[in-house]
């Protein structure tokens, strides 16, 4: 089948069953093809497109990897990378109808930003012993907070009902939350305080006479310990779908074939002889629900599928990092954790050969084998 | 993550019994206590032996103030 070769990474989805689902790269599975691993290949063939890249959004593809790799960059991207974070609240007073450990949860949940830089240079918070708990420092921890208490407006008139002009300091909001910079922050955060990302949140609802008082200590955290660490809103990859139209679809059938695309990916261009005929535009906008696949006069010309390694990556930041900013981050985090990988084994390896030649100096005492030890390195 | 101790600068965490970092907290008079009106909402200072009465509308029951103690809460 000299046809299929090109079809090999496309992953079949028919009406009822998703066909030819796993990679089939690797040795040994296609006779006479080598598939060995091989970094110039790799390097020759690998590609990443963005198509959108804004501070909050990012919309990239990764070409010509395998799922492995770009479901390890996904799972880092929302695990792995760093982010600051309220993790404690100090409550002086707290009135308002929200309890403190809600209150404390909800600031927990509020993605702050600050200078990106300054951010990076904060080093890890390592809590001591219960007995000796670590005293925080400039150097792993922002402080910040939030102060308000509610009043009866003076000026409101006696027919009001309305929230906003009987009561000031009524609504307390993430732009509340003032940063007192310490020590190095002083300087580092000089133009660019740490803050909410979005000052608009609400926080709690105060009446007169309630009262939020608070002190936050915010420190460097990962994902995997707590969503709030979390650097993306979303982080998430679809395989590109892929339309194949095997017979021209022409005149009215046109039209009906493109009505059950969504709109932009089947264009109907007009041929010489002035019929109309469906070509796939932009398959990118393509959801492949299917829906062509239920009418009976589309039967055996048209087959759908993704492309096996064709990654749509769609990265949203929560404010603190540029989407892609957390995307190269987290490919620095997996090469990190490649080299360590390749240091344990080859670790392991040198034990395994030690542990080989001493048995073997064992077995015989007098035969002195030498250069057959691994490289050390 | 340099360790440059020298530059280091511990925070004051916030002492139970004070308001937060050095913010300005009046103390009362001694023996004073302030309750809030069940009936009226207004706070009512009361001296040791004072009947337990507010002084504005005469209600007969009175509420205790939240403590302005520092509690730690973890944001999780
Ligand atoms: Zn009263």
């Amino acid at each position: 089948m000299p046809a299929a070769s090109n079809r090999r990474n496309i992953v079949g989805v028919k009406a009822e069953t998703v066909t030819n689902v796993s990679s089939t790269d690797f040795p040994g599975h296609w006779p006479g093809e080598d598939h060995s691993w091989n970094i110039k290949h790799f390097r020759r063939t690998f590609r990443v497109k963005f198509f959108r890249n804004t501070p909050l959004f990012s919309q990239f593809d990764l070409i010509h990897t395998d799922a492995a790799i770009a479901n390890t960059l996904r799972r880092i991207m929302i695990a792995e990378v760093p982010t600051l974070a309220i993790e404690s609240v100090y409550v002086s007073n707290n009135t308002s109808i929200i309890q403190d450990e809600v209150l404390a949860h909800r600031l927990g949940l509020i993605p702050l930003c600050g200078d990106k830089d300054a951010l990076k240079g904060l080093s890890w918070y390592l809590r001591g012993e219960d007995s000796a708990p670590r005293e925080p420092t400039d150097e792993d921890t922002v402080v910040l907070y939030l102060k308000k208490a509610c009043e009866r407006n003076p000026d409101a008139k006696k027919t009001d009902t309305d929230p906003d002009k009987l009561y000031i300091n009524h609504n307390v909001y993430a732009s509340d939350i003032l940063f007192e910079p310490a020590g190095r922050q002083i300087k580092s955060f000089a133009h660019d305080p740490v803050r909410a990302a979005n000052p608009d949140i609400l926080i709690a609802k105060l009446r007169p006479g309630q009262e939020i008082d608070l002190t936050m200590h915010c420190i460097k955290g990962i994902g995997q310990d707590h969503a709030k660490f979390s650097p993306v809103a979303t982080a998430s990859y679809r395989l590109l779908p892929d339309i194949k139209i095997k017979k021209p679809i022409r005149g009215k059938a046109a039209e009906r074939f493109a009505a059950c695309f969504p709109k932009g990916v089947i264009a109907i261009r007009e041929r010489k002889d002035g019929e109309k005929e469906a070509v796939v535009d932009n398959v990118r906008n393509d959801t492949v629900s299917r829906e062509v696949l239920r009418h009976d006069e589309f039967k055996g010309i048209v087959e759908l599928g993704r492309v096996r390694d064709h990654f749509i990556f769609s990265v949203e930041s929560t404010g603190q990092f540029d989407a892609d900013e957390i995307f190269l981050s987290a490919v620095g985090t997996l090469k990190a954790k490649t080299i360590n990988l390749k240091r344990d084994i080859y670790k392991m390896l040198r034990k395994q050969a030690l542990d080989a030649r001493r048995a073997r100096e064992a077995e015989n005492p007098d035969a002195d084998e030498e250069g057959d030890a691994m490289d050390t390195q | 993550m340099s360790a440059t101790g020298s530059q280091r600068e511990a925070y004051q965490p916030p002492a139970a019994g004070s308001s937060g970092m050095g913010r300005s907290y009046v103390p009362a008079p001694a023996g004073t206590m302030f309750y809030l009106c069940a009936e009226c909402g207004v706070k009512v200072g009361i001296n040791k032996g004072e009947p337990i009465r507010c002084k504005e509308c005469g209600h007969r029951i009175l509420y205790k103030q939240r403590t302005t103690r520092m509690v730690q809460f973890e944001a999780r």
